[in-house]
């Protein structure tokens, strides 16, 4: 009964938000806003009849000499990157083209040779036909550049011409066949008698008899394998021109929607045919279609946080606050149609590029993410300029931190701290398993809820019409969530999802690096945000005057947010699930916790010991002022990081 | 003469404009959200520096240093294969006797690439394998291929007497980054036009909050017309996003990246900026509040861009062709285009704010 009375009250708040009235697009900007489309539209428009169609960005940007006569003009001329200029080796002294592709002569047997300078470096061609020309280049990292792009664009020319070709076996005399294999132990996965099957393929691949055998065996192990039947090749490859048809799907399910016009379109990850068509199981069109999904949590974000701050301007919030509700219904009626609106968005998307259930559970926590960073910063803003600026930084953070690792996804399980992986993994019809998922959402759907946690403790009359610098809303928001000493060891542990965030994004950040310089760095990266966040709250509490400032509370205090945090901290043993810890980087981050070996109780009970006495070292600097609390975080961020290098030293 | 100059100077020092644009500035340090969105900036290029390590690591060995790829060869063709695989840097191949002595290989993790060749009617078949979801897989098939394509280059050679067309000549590789563009075409403009965008939102917002707030009344008690208010605020912003632009390629340029052009570039970020705020002004005063405005910014902002890529100079490629010095005149008559339009644009927009009713506001 009463939860019916509370939904109601929070359903009627999203219709006052979703209504017309509240909801600024009046007519007047609707028609601006045609206005701006139908100009845009007459751009495109124009630019398309003088014929300009839409530019690559990198349109011309390697400037090549080559004469009009010369066999590789059109080659030059058909690559958008290269750009056509007189061949003229002065031009290429004075820096005026890039590459210089010599004139060949009258019989097509000239070699010309440059001038050994310094400036410029010849590269011979390997003399296998009958013409031989020379291909100079300016010495300079642009110059090699263009010299790498002039390559791909002589290879592709050369898959043009020998489409057309009619002798196919002399044109394509190499056909290749990609599949994958695990290196690791064969056990648990479905191919156990894989040395058998790569018996099978051999013979496969020898005899044109053992066709219709082993078609049947491959069937068997489609999912294992992506080879295609070898006559379907054939049949193509006779008809000239070929067009890729995923037909190599490892999924069924995603063979089925043939539907999906932009699948089609850009199907990655072909198997078979000549060399020039397998390609490396870069996921880049499953990426770009990831990517679709976070544009329209710009435009929601930016009306949300216009709502919210709306409310806290000339104390327009106090009505509702006055009224018989409770904040978190307040909050949650206004979030409420948003959330839908976001919803809408992933599961139209979803159905437009295929995705399924996977891909909409997946987006839902970046969704939730993107909502409550913007409601703590709209909470946090003096005015819509700071507001836009929150809003920019969260777009731009949380679109980096979810769609960068996904650039991995077939690479590191450390793409899977982002949910966006999913969604690759999803459309590239991969299986995803409980543990992945977990992993790459919890942080967000924990984090999100915290956020919002936050956002309505300072959801009240004496934070939302005031003027205060940021940083110390923040502090008041933090100081909103303590009551008793006890409630510090629950923030802490509430701080448990932002540092896993954090220390998985640092993961992400450093492991590019050589292993020498980012184990030291990561290692100090990780004491310090673990310090702040043990400590930060403390400080909060403090600074309210929550606390008396006596040695003996700020003991107290620091042990209860060591307790707190260590306790919190195993919950991060999910990133077991996915194997992060197998990587040098990860264990790094995660041995200090106890979270990887098993050890003794002594060993267990270190990890706890620590998190006390730091976290006590921050508290006894925080009870005093600023800048004692930030001397004593630094203290604290050494002892810390001492110890995570002693563990990882004593594991390696 | 200069002594008039200087009084000249000072008289429009004094300006009311000027003074207007001083405040906004000072609001802006005082807000410190211009530090937040030099943060967010460096966050940009901070981590699209790291996706171009990232891709050059994946796709160019010569960079990542010891991954040396050992292929295991087996079959008819074993012999073509393994020279075509010696001609790349960072694949040696080892020839096996049979298929499952190559996978044994494999398996013990000796070699982290099989081809099996077999030759079937004057083909060559291949079967490559590669190791499934390791940091291996995306360099063993890029490489892998290269091998396969020279290997496809050297039969087409032995062929040619079949052919009627002639392949091109391959040159020779000489390890350019195949990546060089992308820090000129994606991330300078990136770098570039974002400050701009940001200046024009922070107009949207900077005009529209005080008729929210109502405090446009009060600065209109003051001597100033409501064209020299927006003035003021529309020269502050537009005077910071250059700033910022031109800081981020110093910071390029440090990183050891060659940039050209720099007056040129300055030029076109300044008349992008006059173009994009003028074009925010216009909006902060004809929407009918903050949240429809920043929409209408935003979203046509968007549009003008996307649409502004179908012209023959397009911001972004012209930016591009500028830094990367390979800029041709209709570039460079571009840029001049860009500031003609931007004049024009600010002299329209400006006649449209002397026609506003500012206590209809």
């Amino acid at each position: 009964m009463k939860l019916r009375t509370r939904l109601r009250r929070i359903w009627r708040i999203a219709r006052w938000e979703a209504s017309p009235g509240s909801t600024s697009l009046d007519r007047r900007t609707l028609l601006a806003g045609l206005f701006l489309v139908v100009l845009a539209g007459s751009i495109v428009g124009s630019g398309l009849v003088f014929g300009f169609g839409g530019l690559s960005p990198n349109q011309d940007i390697y400037r090549v000499g080559i004469d009009a006569d010369s066999p590789y003009h059109s080659v030059v001329e058909g690559h958008s990157a290269l750009a056509v200029r007189p061949a003229d080796p002065e031009l290429l002294e004075s820096g005026e083209i890039d590459m210089l592709v010599s004139p060949d002569g009258n019989s097509g047997t000239v070699t010309l040779t440059a001038e050994e300078d310094a400036d410029t470096s010849e590269v011979e061609l390997e003399p296998t036909s009958q013409s031989r020309i020379s291909v100079i280049h300016a010495q300079t990292e642009k110059g090699t550049a263009a010299l790498t792009t002039f390559r791909v664009a002589v290879e592709r020319y050369n898959d043009r011409l020998m489409a057309l070709e009619a002798n196919q076996t002399a044109a394509y005399p190499v056909s290749v066949q990609l599949q994958y294999r695990s290196q690791q132990s064969l056990v648990d996965r479905e191919g156990v008698e894989q040395p058998d099957d790569a018996d099978d393929d051999a013979d496969d691949a020898d005899a044109d008899d053992d066709d219709d055998a082993d078609a049947d065996d491959e069937t068997d192990d489609a999912d294992e394998d992506e080879t295609t039947d070898e006559d379907d090749t054939d049949d193509d490859r006779d008809t000239g021109d070929r067009i890729d048809v995923d037909d190599d799907r490892e999924d069924p399910a995603v063979d089925d929607d043939d539907g999906s016009l932009v699948d089609q379109l850009f199907g990655d990850g072909t198997a078979s045919g000549s060399p020039a068509e397998i390609s490396p199981p870069f996921p880049f069109s499953s990426l770009l279609l990831a990517f679709v999904f976070l544009v329209p949590m710009n435009f929601i974000i930016q009306a949300y946080g216009g709502t919210i701050l709306n409310e806290r301007i000339k104390r327009r919030g106090e009505l509702l606050l006055v009224a018989p509700l409770t904040r978190l219904d307040i909050v949650a009626g206004k979030t409420l149609p948003y959330l839908a609106a976001a919803v809408a968005a992933i599961t139209g998307i979803s159905l437009a590029i295929g995705g399924g259930l996977i891909s909409i559970l997946a987006v839902l926590p970046i969704a939730l993410a993107f909502l409550s960073a913007t409601f703590v910063g709209a909470m946090f803003a003096r005015s819509f300029k700071e507001l836009t600026f929150v809003t920019v930084t969260v777009s731009v953070f949380l679109t980096t931190y979810v769609f960068v690792p996904a650039i991995f996804t077939n690479v590191t399980p450390i793409a899977l701290i982002s949910p966006l992986t999913l969604v690759v993994m999803e459309l590239q019809g991969e299986a995803i398993g409980i543990g992945a998922y977990a992993f790459s959402t919890a942080p967000f759907y924990l984090g999100s809820s915290i956020l919002f946690l936050l956002g309505v403790g300072v959801y009240r009359e004496e934070d939302m019409f005031t003027q205060k610098p940021v940083p110390l809303k923040f502090l008041d928001a933090l100081d909103a969530r303590l009551r008793g000493p006890k409630s510090v060891a629950v923030v802490s542990a509430l701080m448990i999802p932002f540092v896993f965030i954090a220390e998985l994004l640092a993961i992400a950040v450093l492991f590019v690096l050589p292993i020498e310089v980012s184990i030291p760095i990561i290692l100090v990266t990780i004491a310090a945000i673990e310090e702040v966040a043990k400590s930060i709250h403390i400080y909060a509490g403090f600074e309210s005057d929550r606390f008396g400032r006596s040695t003996k509370m700020a003991l107290l205090l620091g042990a209860l947010s060591g307790i707190g945090f260590f306790v919190a901290e195993k919950f991060t043993a999910i990133s077991q699930v996915v194997g992060l810890p197998e990587l040098a980087l990860g264990e790094a981050t995660l041995t200090p916790a106890g979270v990887t070996p098993t050890a003794t109780l002594a060993l267990l009970a270190a990890p706890l010991a620590l998190h006390v006495v730091t976290a006590a070292i921050s508290a006894l600097g925080a009870k005093r002022d600023l800048r004692w609390y930030l001397g004593a975080l630094l203290v604290a961020t050494l002892v810390h990081a001492a110890y995570n290098f002693a563990v990882v030293t004593i594991y390696a | 003469m200069p002594e008039s100059d200087a009084e000249g100077v000072r008289a429009w020092l004094r300006n009311k404009r000027l003074t207007i644009a001083k405040r906004e500035l000072r609001v802006l340090g005082r807000e410190k959200t211009i530090i937040l969105a030099l943060v967010i900036q460096l966050f940009v290029a901070g981590f699209s520096g790291f996706l171009v390590v990232g891709l050059v690591s994946l796709y160019d060995p010569a960079s990542v240093e010891g991954l040396q790829i050992e292929a295991a060869v087996t079959g008819d063709a074993s012999d073509e294969l393994q020279v075509a695989i010696d001609q790349q840097d960072s694949m040696t191949a080892t020839e096996y006797n049979s298929s499952a002595d190559a996978f044994e290989a494999f398996e013990a993790g000796r070699a982290q690439a099989v081809f099996e060749t077999s030759i079937r009617e004057d083909r060559i078949q291949v079967i490559l394998t590669a190791p499934e979801g390791s940091i291996e897989t995306t360099l063993v098939v890029s490489e892998g291929q290269q091998a396969l394509r020279a290997l496809e280059r050297t039969e087409r050679t032995e062929r040619a007497a079949d052919l009627s067309v002639q392949p091109l000549e391959l040159p020779a590789d000489r390890g350019g980054n195949p990546y060089f563009d992308f820090t000129y075409t994606v991330l300078l403009p990136l770098l570039v036009f974002l400050p701009v965008f940001i200046s024009g939102s922070i107009t949207v917002d900077s005009i529209t909050e005080e008729v929210d707030r109502g405090t446009l009344e009060l600065l209109r008690v003051a001597p100033i017309s409501l064209t020299e208010i927006v003035d003021g605020k529309a020269l502050a912003m537009i005077a910071i996003a250059p700033i910022q632009a031109m800081a981020w390629l110093a910071l390029l340029s440090l990183n050891g990246v060659t940039i050209a052009n720099w007056g040129w570039l300055f030029g076109l970020v300044t008349a992008s900026a006059v173009v994009v705020v003028a074009f925010a002004v216009a909006t902060a005063l004809f929407a009918s509040d903050r949240r429809a405005a920043q929409l209408l910014f935003s979203v046509g902002v968007l549009l003008l861009f996307a649409a502004a890529s179908f012209l023959p100079v397009n911001p972004a490629n012209t930016a591009a062709l500028l830094a990367i010095d390979s800029a041709t005149t209709l570039t460079y008559l571009g840029v001049v285009a860009t500031v003609l339009v931007a004049v024009v644009i600010a002299a329209g927009v400006r006649l449209f704010v002397g026609r506003v009713d500012a206590n209809a506001l």
